[in-house]
């Protein structure tokens, strides 16, 4: 420890840093603010609010599990072309000749039937708590559309193996877009990329899969945690107990 | 006294015991509305709770592997042809119901309720037990959905007739 505050006071140190001296609530505050990871917690909260009790961590729970997947996911991506001619090989090399591949992609397929258990879990647990009051209104309406992306970023996931459980989960769930009035076919058209599932549909799903979708969570995300990070000290109003 | 061997409490020489209560009163009570510095209380319960997180994922990693069916084939449709656990209960819905119903009004309802759900719930109280009709509610469509899901998921198999999931399994992750 000795070593790393005599590297916090030096002058890289303080370029980096900026608050070497974290000896007092107020130091650490200001060093908190100084820090890009940390700035996204807010300085001080609640004692009450920060036991397992109160969110069971099904939150951080969710970050972390997006955080794993887009690592695994990355890894993935180097060993697969979303074509009908070559994504199946490419899952059997994967599975057979990378280093890691079988286990990587392992933990993205169960991360990711986990981060939809854990959305879920959390939505209720916020819904049980009462979080969703005012002030937090939006924030709730942010985390529905979250756990929409969510579905979507697995259910668009689920066809890239193109095996025969892609193939057909997919032809079922997207077969109920066509139910919807007037656009229906049209919504299902743009989809697919056609009538059925077919290469245009593997494109369009691993695009959505890889850039579309994980951007738009972080984004959210981002807003999610900056709106609970302002409210963190609020009241909704109510009395509790 | 200085020929006596010292009394040595937690590894410190104890030199005199004054009486009398503590100038920081008896035992501190802890708060629980007391704000707390964020650093270290909560980011080290954080930390904890991603590396269970993770722990758990990466040893379902080493433990099951994920499926890989043959290759797809549209002209071999497999029966019971089942979307994704997730979408399970829309699927059991689809069977009982119109697919207006069941694959457009009911999702529809639903995502727009839960988006609606704090602007219609305007009851500022927080506990369960004040909040009976929400809590209700919100509880009955759960568990409604949980089932449905357990149904479409386990329970179903060829031309989507009832199985019991411990004679025949048709469940896919």
């Amino acid at each position: 420890m000795k070593v790393m505050e005599r590297v916090r006071e030096s002058t890289i140190g303080r370029s980096i840093w900026r608050v070497p001296d974290r000896a007092t609530e107020r130091d650490r505050a200001a060093g908190h603010w100084a820090n890009f990871f940390l700035h996204i917690y807010p300085v001080k909260m609640r004692r009450k609010e920060m036991t397992f009790r109160y969110t069971w961590f099904l939150g951080v729970a969710s970050v972390v599990l997006f955080g794993s997947l887009v690592v695994s996911g990355i890894y993935l991506m180097f060993f697969y072309v979303p074509s009908p001619a070559s994504a199946y090989g490419d899952m059997q090399n994967l599975q057979t000749e990378v280093a890691f591949g079988q286990y990587l992609r392992n933990v993205h397929r169960w991360s990711a039937h986990l981060m939809v258990l854990v959305v879920a879990a959390h939505m209720a647990r916020v819904f049980y708590r009462g979080s969703y009051k005012s002030p937090r209104e939006f924030n709730w309406v942010i985390g529905v559309i979250l756990l929409v992306l969510t579905l979507l970023l697995s259910f668009t996931g689920y066809l890239l193996p193109w095996d025969q459980l892609a193939y057909w989960a997919v032809t079922v769930g997207a077969s109920m877009a066509g139910f919807v009035p007037l656009i229906g076919e049209t919504i299902k058209g743009i989809l697919l990329g056609g009538d059925t599932v077919g290469s245009a549909t593997l494109l369009r799903f691993y695009v959505l899969h890889v850039a579309v979708l994980p951007t738009a969570v972080g984004l959210l995300v981002t807003i999610h945690l900056w709106r609970w990070r302002k409210d963190s000290m609020l009241d909704s109003g109510g009395v509790d107990e | 006294m200085s020929d006596q061997e010292p009394v040595i409490v937690e590894g410190k020489r104890v030199l005199g015991v004054v009486p009398g209560t503590p100038p920081g009163g008896e035992r501190k009570v802890l708060d629980e509305q007391e704000p707390v510095m964020v650093w270290p209380h909560l980011l080290v319960r954080h930390g904890v709770a991603a590396l269970v997180v993770l722990v758990i994922s990466l040893l379902l990693g080493l433990f099951f592997n994920a499926p890989l069916r043959e290759i797809a084939n549209p002209l071999n449709t497999p029966n019971p042809e089942k979307a994704p656990w997730y979408f399970a209960a829309l699927q059991e819905l689809l069977s009982h119901f119109h697919p207006m119903v069941a694959g457009v009004l009911v999702p529809t309802a639903i995502i727009v309720g839960l988006m609606a759900l704090p602007y219609m719930d305007r009851n500022p109280r927080l506990a369960p037990r004040f909040r009976k009709v929400a809590v209700a509610t919100f509880t009955l469509f759960m568990v409604a959905w949980i089932i449905l899901t357990l149904i479409g998921f386990m329970f179903r198999g060829p031309n989507w007739g009832w199985v019991w999931p411990w004679q025949e399994w048709y469940g896919e992750l």
